[in-house]
Formats: C-alpha cells, sequence, structure tokens
C-alpha cells in the first residue's frame, strides 16, 4: 500500500475546505449585512457605501475573484459531499427517527444541500439585479462632499423592492439562509477541528442567535423599503407623514 | 425483581425485514409475539419469536448477537428508526421490552449502508470497519520488545480521556444513524485514543491519514455533523473525536512531528 | 446402562508427561526455554500455524506467531476478531508488579494462584504464569490499553477477589475490552503485513490428523454454509470455555465447545471437566425466557456487603429490615475476609443460605448486595465513581436503582478451569495440538482467582505459546501436509454428515429447549454442590435428554445458507456429550476441592474437604467411543514449593 497523504479529496478535506469557506463566508455575510444596515440611514449612506467600495478599484475585482472562489469552493465541497453522502446509503430506512439527547440533528442540517442550492440560485439573481445592475445616466446620482457622479444603488433597491414579488421573494430566500446558518455556522467550526468540548455547545447554541440576527437583519431590508413611505431617509422616513 | 415491578406479560405486533442471503432486496414482514416479560430483552423476544417459527416449519429471523451485556458490539437493529431502539447509550441486547409499551408495533431493520451490505435478514457485514483497523488502529510493537510500564507516565487526564475514546465497541451504530452513514465517529475514536496516548505518537500521522484513506475507499458517507452517531452510540462517545481526527488530519498535512 | 462407578472405568497412571522441568522453580522456565529447540529465523515463514479463536489467547498467539515470522491462518466465529468473549471481562487483570509496595511478589502471586486453586494445578505452570504477569502489563501498557492511573500518571492497581495485595490493574468496568482492543490491534497490524490471514466467519468443526498429528482443521462458512479445509504445520485451539453447557450462563451466544469436543473425539484428553466456576455477583433470573446471566464485576464485593434476613421466608423490603435482622453471613463465617473470600466460597454460601429458605427477591434464589453502608462512608459519588457503570448496567437490567435498594445478586456458571490437557508446552495429548486460554485446563486448579483468566490467555497468548510451538515445529518438517490428503477428505465427509443428519431430523422441539433442560439439570446437580446419587441421576438424564435430541429436534432451512439454527443445533448436540463427561468427572473425584464441593465431603461448617492422598491429580479423560466409559489417566501433582494446607479464609 502506497504511503497515504493529506487529500482535499478525502472526506476530511472536503470539509476542511466547506469549513473554512463557510468560516471566510460568515466574516462576508457580517460584513454585507454591516453595508445592507446603511440603508436604515438614508440613501446617501448606502450610494456612499456603494461608492466606497467602487474606489477601490482593481483591489475590489480582487476580493470579488477571492470572494466567488470562496463560493464556488463552498457549494462545490458541498455538493460533493452531498453525493458522496447519497451513494453511501443506497437503501433507505422504512421507518427512519433522531435519537435526540445528544444529537445535533435539526430540520437545518437536514435541508443544508437544499437550502445552499436555493441560496446559489440566488446568489446569480442578487449578483444581477444589484451587482450587475442598470447603470444608464438615469441610475447616476450624486453625494454630498463627493465630485462628480456615483451609482444610484438605493434607486436600483428602492425599484426592486417595491415591488411585493421581488419583496416576498428575498424574505423567503433570508428565512432559508437562516436555516443555512443555523447549521452551518456552528458546523463550519466543527468542520476545522476548531470546537471543543467547552466551546462546542457555546458555538451550537450561537448558532441559532446568528442565524436569527443575520437573517431578521437582512429580511428588515426588502421589508423596510417596501413598507416605508420615504425609503430615501432611512428609518427617519418612518416617522415622517 | 421484574416479577415484583411487571405488570404482566405483553404483546407485541413487530414489523421485521426479511431479506433472504444473496438477494438484491427484501421487505418488512409481519409477526405477532406474546407472553412478553418487561424484563426480557429485546433480543430474548426475538428469541422467542423465532423459537415459535422454528416449531411451525418456518425459518426463524436471522440476528445476530453474542456478549448479550453490552459490550461486544456484535447486535445491533434498527428499532423503529433508532439505531439501538429508542433508549439513549445502550445497545440492543441491552434494551428491555418495558420500554415499549403493551401492544406496540415495532419495526426492525438491518443497519444500513453501502459499506454494510446486508448478508441476511438483519445481519450485515461490517468488515469494513476492521479493514480501518488494519490500517493503522494499534500502535506497533511486538510482544518482548515494550519498555517497563511505569516509565512513562501519563496524566490522569489524559488517560482518562483516552479511555472514553477506547470505549467504542465498533458496533456500527454511528454508521446506522448517521443520514450520511458516515462511518466518522468509530475512526475519530480509534485516532484520539492514539493521538492522546504517548504511545501512539510515532505513527500519529500515518495513523490519520491511512484510516481516512481507508474509510473513505469502502463508501462511508462524509460527516455533515448532525452530531445524530453521539446520540446512537451506545458508549457515548462525543462528536468531540471528529473535531480530534479533523485536526489531527491537517497536523499529518503539514507533517508536524 | 448404568452410570459407571469408578471402580468401573479404565484408569492409567504415568501415562501423562506434563514434561515440566525440575529444579529450582524459579528458573525453570528460564532453563527450559533454553533447552527448547529453536527454528531457525529464515525458516519461520516456510511454517504455517493455524489459530483457531481470537479472543486475548487466540489473537495474541496469532499476533505474536506472525510477528516471530511464521504464517498464521485465524479463524474467529463472529464477524470480527475484536468480539470474542474475552471482551466482556470486566474487573482486571493481576500482575506481581507491587507498584503498591505492599508486599507482592512473584512468589506471592505463585503462591495465592496455587491456594485459591485449592492445590489442584501444576506448579510449574502456575509459577511460570506469576512470572509472565509483569511482562503482560509492560507489553499492554506498551499498546496503548489505558490502564487507570494515579494522579501522578502512574499506573493504578487495585485489590480483587479474595487478594490481600493490591495487584490488580483495570481500565473502567471494561478491562476485558481493552485488553482485546490492544491484542486486535496487533493481530489486524500482521493481517496488513500478510503474515496473518483472517477468516472470520467460520466455526471449526473437526480437527485433521495425519500420522497421529494434528494438521489441519475443517470449518463451516457460517455465511454460505461451505465446508472448508485448511492445512498447516500445526494447530493451536483457543475457543474458551463452556459454561454455556448450562445454558445459562455468563458466556456469550457464540461462546461454544464444539471445537474442543471434536478435538477430544479425535483423541485429545479432556481434563477435569467438572472444574467450572459459579461466580457469586451475577443477576439473578428473572424470567424463563432469559438467554443469559449477566456478571458484575466482583469488585462489587470490595465495598458491597452480602447479606440476608435472619428470619426465613421474610418478604419485608430490605429497608424495612434493621441491621439486628440482617445476616451478613460471610462477614460473620469468615471474619478474616468476610465478604472477599474467593469466588467458590462466596458462590456456595450464597446457594446455602437460598437452599435454606433466606433467599430473597421473587424467586427466593438472591441475596442482598448492599451499597447503603459505602454510601454513608464514602458519599454517593465516591460510590459512582467506582461503581457507577455497572450500576447503571444492574439499573437497566433490573429496573431498581442500587443506590437506592440493595442489589440483589446469585452464582451463575462463568468460566471453566477444566478444560484440554496440556503439558508445560502448552500441547495436548495430539502432538501439534496446542491448547491455550480458558480451552486448556493448565493453570488455575480447582478454582480461578479473580482477574487471572485475562492473565493466563495473554500469557499464553504472548509469552508461552510462541516459544513453545517452536520446539514442536523444530521436528516437524515444514509444508510437507497438503489439504488433498485424504485425511481431510475423511474428515469433510465426517462434518457434512454430521451437518445433514441435523437437517434431515425434522422433529417437533428444538435445540433451545432439549440445552434449558440441560441447563437446568446440571446446575441443579452438577453446579456448586454435588452428590453421588444426583450425579449418578443426572447421568441417565443427560442421556434421555440427548437421545430425545436425535429423535425429536428441528433443525429449519438449509446447510448452504446463513443457518443460525443449525449452527445451534450442532453445539448443543455436542454439549450433551461433554455433560456427561462432566458429570462423570464430578463423580469419579470422590472428594470436595475448590469449586468442585462433594456434599459426601464437607465439614460441619460446609466448608470443602480435600482427599489429596488419592486425588492430588488432574484427571485427564479419553475418549473411547463409548461416552459412558471414558478412559481416566491421572497426572499425579507434586507439590514442591507450596505445602499442601487446607484452605482457609476465616
Amino acid at each position: 500500500m502506497s504511503t497515504p497523504r493529506f487529500q482535499l479529496r478525502s472526506s476530511i478535506g472536503k470539509k476542511l475546505l466547506n469549513g473554512l469557506t463557510g468560516v471566510l463566508l460568515l466574516l462576508f455575510i457580517v460584513a454585507h449585512l454591516a453595508g445592507n444596515l446603511t440603508i436604515f440611514v438614508g440613501k446617501d449612506a448606502l450610494n456612499a457605501y456603494a461608492a466606497t467600495t467602487h474606489s477601490l478599484g482593481p483591489l475590489l475585482i480582487v476580493i470579488e475573484l477571492g470572494l466567488a472562489a470562496v463560493f464556488l469552493v463552498h457549494a462545490g465541497s458541498a455538493i460533493s459531499v452531498w453525493r458522496d453522502n447519497q451513494a453511501a446509503r443506497d437503501t433507505r430506512y422504512m421507518v427512519s427517527k433522531s435519537k435526540g439527547a445528544a444529537s445535533k440533528q435539526t430540520v437545518a442540517s437536514r435541508t443544508m444541500i437544499i437550502t445552499g442550492l436555493v441560496l446559489l440560485a440566488f446568489l446569480i439573481l442578487h449578483l444581477w439585479q444589484f451587482r450587475f445592475g442598470p447603470t444608464t445616466p438615469a441610475y447616476q446620482t450624486t453625494l454630498p462632499g463627493h465630485a462628480g457622479e456615483v451609482w444610484n444603488l438605493h434607486l436600483i433597491v428602492v425599484e426592486t423592492f417595491k415591488n411585493p414579488i421581488w419583496t416576498a421573494l428575498y424574505v423567503v430566500v433570508m428565512i432559508l439562509l437562516g436555516f443555512h446558518l443555523r447549521h452551518g455556522f456552528w458546523s463550519a467550526f466543527q468542520s476545522i477541528g476548531a470546537l471543543n468540548p467547552k466551546l462546542r455547545p457555546i458555538a451550537f447554541s450561537a448558532g441559532v442567535v446568528f442565524a436569527i440576527v443575520i437573517a431578521v437583519g437582512f429580511l428588515l431590508l426588502p421589508i423596510f423599503v417596501y413598507l416605508a413611505p420615504d425609503p430615501n431617509a432611512g428609518v427617519l422616513g418612518l416617522v415622517k407623514p | 425483581m421484574s416479577a415484583q415491578n411487571g405488570t404482566g406479560l405483553r404483546s407485541y405486533k413487530l414489523k421485521v425485514w426479511r431479506q433472504p442471503r444473496g438477494a438484491a432486496g427484501g421487505k418488512l414482514v409481519d409477526y405477532e409475539v406474546s407472553g412478553i416479560d418487561p424484563g426480557m430483552s429485546f433480543l430474548e423476544m426475538v428469541d422467542q419469536l423465532n423459537e415459535s417459527l422454528l416449531k411451525r416449519g418456518e425459518e426463524p429471523v436471522a440476528i445476530e448477537s453474542d456478549c448479550r451485556e453490552g459490550i461486544c458490539g456484535t447486535c445491533g437493529v434498527v428499532i423503529d428508526g433508532m439505531a439501538h431502539g429508542p433508549i439513549p447509550n445502550i445497545t440492543t441486547c441491552s434494551l428491555r421490552m418495558r420500554s415499549f409499551p403493551n401492544g406496540a408495533t415495532i419495526t426492525v431493520e438491518p443497519f444500513r449502508a453501502k459499506a454494510f451490505p446486508i448478508i441476511k435478514d438483519l445481519i450485515v457485514d461490517r468488515s469494513a470497519m476492521d479493514r480501518i483497523q488494519r490500517r493503522g488502529g494499534y500502535v506497533s510493537v511486538n510482544a518482548g520488545s515494550a519498555p517497563e510500564a511505569n516509565a512513562t507516565p501519563i496524566a490522569r487526564d489524559v488517560q482518562e480521556s483516552a479511555m472514553d475514546s477506547a470505549a467504542c465497541i465498533q458496533c456500527g451504530a454511528c454508521v446506522a444513524a448517521c443520514p450520511n452513514a458516515a462511518a466518522h465517529l468509530f475512526v475519530g475514536a480509534r485516532v484520539r485514543q492514539f493521538a492522546l496516548l504517548p504511545q501512539g505518537h510515532p505513527e500519529r500521522n500515518e495513523r490519520v491519514l491511512a484510516m481516512v484513506e481507508q474509510m473513505d475507499a469502502e463508501g462511508f458517507g462524509d460527516c455533515s455533523n448532525h452530531g445524530e452517531c453521539e446520540a446512537a452510540c451506545p458508549k457515548s462517545i462525543s462528536i468531540e473525536n471528529i473535531a480530534t481526527m479533523r485536526r489531527e488530519y491537517m497536523r499529518a498535512a503539514v507533517g508536524k512531528r | 446402562m448404568n452410570a459407571p462407578a469408578i471402580g468401573q472405568l479404565e484408569v492409567v497412571d504415568g501415562s501423562l508427561d506434563a514434561k515440566a522441568p525440575g529444579g529450582d522453580i524459579r528458573t525453570r522456565w528460564d532453563r527450559h526455554r533454553f533447552e527448547m529447540k529453536l527454528v531457525n529465523p529464515a525458516n519461520k515463514r516456510k511454517y504455517t500455524v493455524i489459530v483457531v479463536g481470537t479472543g486475548l489467547a487466540g489473537g495474541s498467539a496469532a499476533a505474536s506467531l506472525a510477528e516471530l515470522g511464521y504464517n498464521v491462518l485465524n479463524f474467529c466465529i463472529h464477524d470480527s476478531p475484536r468480539r470474542a468473549h474475552s471482551v466482556a471481562a470486566q474487573g482486571g487483570i493481576n500482575a506481581a508488579k507491587n507498584y503498591p509496595n505492599d508486599g507482592d511478589s512473584v512468589w506471592r502471586l505463585f503462591y495465592d494462584t496455587i491456594k485459591g486453586g485449592d492445590f489442584r494445578a501444576r506448579e510449574s505452570n502456575v509459577y511460570r504464569l506469576a512470572q509472565l504477569s509483569v511482562n503482560i502489563i509492560d507489553q499492554c501498557v506498551a499498546q496503548g490499553v489505558p490502564f487507570a492511573r494515579e494522579y501522578g500518571g502512574l499506573l493504578a492497581n487495585r485489590s480483587f477477589g479474595g487478594a490481600q495485595v493490591s495487584r490488580t490493574f483495570y481500565a473502567r468496568g471494561q478491562t476485558g475490552q481493552q485488553l482485546l482492543l490492544g491484542c486486535y490491534g496487533s493481530l489486524m497490524r500482521q493481517v496488513e503485513q500478510g503474515r496473518v490471514k483472517l477468516f472470520p466467519r467460520r466455526e471449526m468443526l473437526d480437527l485433521v490428523l495425519v500420522d497421529g498429528h494434528a494438521r489441519g482443521i475443517i470449518c463451516r462458512n457460517l455465511v454460505d454454509g461451505k465446508i472448508e479445509r485448511y492445512a498447516a504445520d500445526a494447530v493451536v485451539v483457543a475457543t474458551g470455555g463452556y459454561s454455556t453447557v448450562y445454558y445459562l450462563s455468563t458466556n456469550a451466544v457464540q461462546s461454544n465447545a464444539t471445537a474442543i469436543w471434536r478435538c477430544h473425539k479425535r483423541g485429545a484428553l479432556y481434563a477435569n471437566p467438572s472444574f467450572m466456576q459459579i461466580h457469586p455477583t451475577c443477576i439473578p433470573q428473572m424470567g424463563e425466557g432469559q438467554s443469559k446471566l449477566t456478571l458484575m464485576s466482583e469488585s462489587l464485593r470490595n465495598d458491597g456487603r452480602i447479606w440476608v434476613p435472619k428470619q426465613k421466608g421474610d418478604k419485608r423490603a430490605p429497608k424495612d429490615i434493621p441491621d439486628s435482622e440482617r445476616d451478613y453471613f460471610l462477614e460473620r463465617r469468615y471474619p478474616a475476609f468476610g465478604n472477599l473470600v474467593p469466588r467458590d466460597v462466596a458462590s456456595r454460601a450464597a446457594k446455602q443460605m437460598c437452599d435454606q429458605g433466606y433467599g430473597v427477591g421473587a424467586t427466593g434464589r438472591a441475596v442482598y448486595l448492599d451499597f447503603a453502608e459505602a454510601i454513608g462512608r464514602l458519599g454517593e459519588s465516591v460510590v459512582r465513581d467506582r461503581y457507577g457503570n455497572l450500576f447503571d448496567m444492574y439499573h437497566e437490567i433490573t429496573d431498581e436503582n442500587p443506590y437506592q435498594v440493595p442489589m440483589q445478586i446469585y452464582p451463575a456458571p462463568h468460566y471453566t478451569m477444566g478444560g484440554l490437557w496440556v503439558d508445560y508446552n502448552l500441547m495436548s495429548t495430539i502432538p501439534g495440538l496446542h491448547v491455550i486460554g480458558e480451552a486448556n485446563f493448565s493453570d488455575h486448579g480447582a478454582n480461578r482467582l479473580g482477574a487471572s483468566a485475562l492473565m493466563q490467555g495473554l500469557a499464553d497468548g504472548y509469552f508461552v505459546l510462541p516459544y513453545t510451538i517452536g520446539n514442536y515445529l523444530a521436528g516437524v518438517a515444514p509444508g510437507k501436509v497438503k489439504d488433498d490428503h485424504p485425511a481431510f477428505a475423511d474428515a469433510e465427509a465426517n462434518v457434512n454428515a454430521g451437518v445433514r443428519k441435523l437437517l434431515s431430523l425434522k422433529g417437533k422441539t428444538t435445540a433451545r429447549e432439549l440445552h434449558w433442560k440441560l441447563g437446568r439439570l446440571m446446575f441443579d446437580h452438577v453446579g456448586m454442590a454435588r452428590n453421588a446419587k444426583g450425579l449418578t441421576e443426572t447421568i441417565e438424564k443427560i442421556r434421555a435428554l440427548r437421545a430425545e435430541f436425535w429423535e425429536n429436534v428441528q433443525v429449519e432451512g438449509s446447510a448452504d445458507d446463513l443457518n443460525q439454527a443449525l449452527e445451534y443445533a450442532g453445539r448443543v448436540a455436542d454439549y450433551f456429550e461433554l455433560a456427561e463427561l462432566i458429570a462423570i468427572d464430578a463423580l469419579a473425584r470422590d472428594e470436595s476441592c475448590g469449586c468442585h464441593l462433594r456434599e459426601e465431603h464437607q465439614t460441619e461448617e460446609g466448608e470443602a474437604v480435600r482427599d489429596d492422598a488419592n486425588y492430588a491429580y488432574v484427571a485427564a479423560w479419553e475418549h473411547t467411543g463409548d461416552f459412558g466409559k471414558p478412559r481416566l489417566h491421572r497426572e499425579k501433582l507434586d507439590f514442591e514449593n507450596v505445602h499442601l494446607a487446607t484452605r482457609n479464609y476465616k
């Protein structure tokens, strides 16, 4: 037998990749949410956030390509794991039940591939709508303290979420994201071997909090835009007549 | 004892997986048993069923067991959808009929995994686990070449923790219970025992790499951290063992000694 | 046909050469190793050795032989070698390390073992066992066996079953499983290296003799029913004990006597078959459908107090019986050792109390093992640390919480000191056939001390057989016999005929029902107390059961399939034959010793009375073809180093 080597294609390797990219995505998602929350300050805050991001220039491309790679590796490793797992139990149980107690099995853990695939499809839609959204002159605006015109991301957001169908879709997907994070949060750390008996229950419980905070944080935006009489003014727009 | 606490003899409806040897599939077959003492073990209840089948000229249900005190790891079936039945941290042989209400319908299936092909009825072939052990579930020491036992003190908490992993009885319930039919808990427990103990250190890297390689080659699934294995484990082996195995695997990648 | 009186049996003296070296007992093993022939290291790979069994004895032997360079074919009745019933040993393993500095020594372990066995074991063997005990611990620790340790990181010891020194090493309540895992690891390493070829799910059904030497075995493949032949230069049988003759015992479902019994029928003498240890701390039988008795480690006796009510038939709950109305009968009868008397003494005392009507529980066949005093003295958490897993197991099985209610215990057949006769080289009377572990008779005499079974199995496998088998093989040209030899065809035909006969019976009763009847008979009359009348009648009844079996048993299914009913029926058929020999041996040994209490030979207090003048021998039985007329070979036992004395645990 040849000397065994470390293999990223092994079951452990794939989960290391999946967990590591998962942790990176957790960081990304927190950053993304922070950016989104600027809308509650107002139109200019969101557009300033967009402008600052764009001002990174080539660095942005590097970051975006890196992020794309992280997403692809995360999805690819997950799909590969899922395929392995489908093959590993070729005959299903007639009756199957969780034994509870120590089990960490949840609806969330059993549907990771579904929520993950939905999120992947959503990601493409989401990029098409916002990252590669319209840049015609109609979507340019000015920004206080900023020379020249900037991209009016805020307008795209408002146009999108004044449409109840988009709002509903985004809300549903964000709830699914919450499910994905409920298992994904602690599982990512477990997959890279970062948990010990003390940290594990903390991470497992923190997963619920994290999932709720992120999902609610994200779904507030479309709901806010949909409901707010004047989204341009941020949360202040809610108190205006 | 059971007679003191007893609530009379009980009857059950059984749905038992029957699959002839060499057949591609099988089916659940209905049986009824009666006169079951609540203190009886689940396997003794099956013994009684088999006695009645024999007397009727039918072939008994093939089911494996040996020590019948929860340590050899031979027995193991899925009862009502749970490996080793509904009670946590015991083996099938330690399960008592008092855990099932009188008149209940009980479904009995074999451990299902591609790496555990069914031999007959409820008996599966778990030799994949032996083949994983062959690749490194030991310390390479020949008889006669051992140093004095007390030459290397081992901190008590380290030894106790290693013992937690060593408690694995290789029954395969972790694989059976895992939604992915993964064997990570079993392999993790073996890896962790020797990762903790100084005796295991010289072969530490090769061990985890080889055992994981074999585990994957056997067609077990990948671990998705459902933790169902720990819930089904009759010896309460923690998924900490899986985390340790992953750390050991990374450690081996950088070739650290 | 009447059961034979001892006078009707043919007796042969001087036929058995134990090959035990003479001289100073402390250097016998060294000298013997020097005097034995060696196999040239380059030639070892030309020899093939069959090892049947993968428990502590078989597994360690197979691994060690492979390490030395022999080709090993290793057979296992289970799906994996790590399931062998050694796995179930709980309490520990003895070794004369004297780590606690409490006066232990090789000599003391030797002395305790000889005395504990009531002077019916061979001194040379026992001394060697005591010597090797220290090497076993070194070996197991090096394998990564997680023995309990003190806070300083050094190995912990406890006192165990009748020993007045702390020499028992342990790994929680699962010492057997941990030792077996170590041994299994060594074995799997050799499998990986290709030196051991492993054959799981095989049952040995016959031994093949060529020119009087053991040269192979016939197995049934338990998956597809194929009868298979395997040839080798020597055969090692390590298939464990035969307590399952008693139906209810602490042994496992697949533990059986078939391999050694069929060796016996091929000419290997069977020694001291009636020396059967009844373990005192088992959970009592609860119902008729029960398939086995569960042993709890006798370490429980370190802190538990055994008692019965002073009033016969007292049905009060134990907590309602005041201390003054309790009879702590072991403490009363044996003030020095109290609850820690040897197993046979404790078992017999419990049975006597129950027989006299003092028993408790639903059946009256139980005594209390009470931890109330220990919990009061040490606190519940300390008791939990020491015995938590045992308490949990008891609770799980009985549905009673032993932290609140005293445990109920009753003795159960556990370990067979008897087995195939072997000489100092562990070779049977068939040249080339070696027998190790519980399957042989050698080291425990009439009673085995707690924590000594694991020690013997591993000593045989790691440190004795690997040398002594070389002495045999050095005189044999390797690979001479192939499995196409006519002897293999004969043996295979013999096995096939047996299988076919069982399947053809189509009777109305099951093997289990008859086995159950046999067990009842054996436990009542060939168990903890025996007498000539009971034994004589029992022999007749065993014969009647055997006849009923061969007329009326029902075995379903096919010979060419996985067929557990067929496997079981074959084993039960052998139990009837062996049971008769056990009863004959018990009848022929007209004295009491160790586990063997003949009611005709006891003191007024019920203690065993030995007859050293007439019975200081090993009774080795030869199969003559007539189960009622085995031939008795007597191996005289000489005690040069330990003076024959009456055991006294008062």
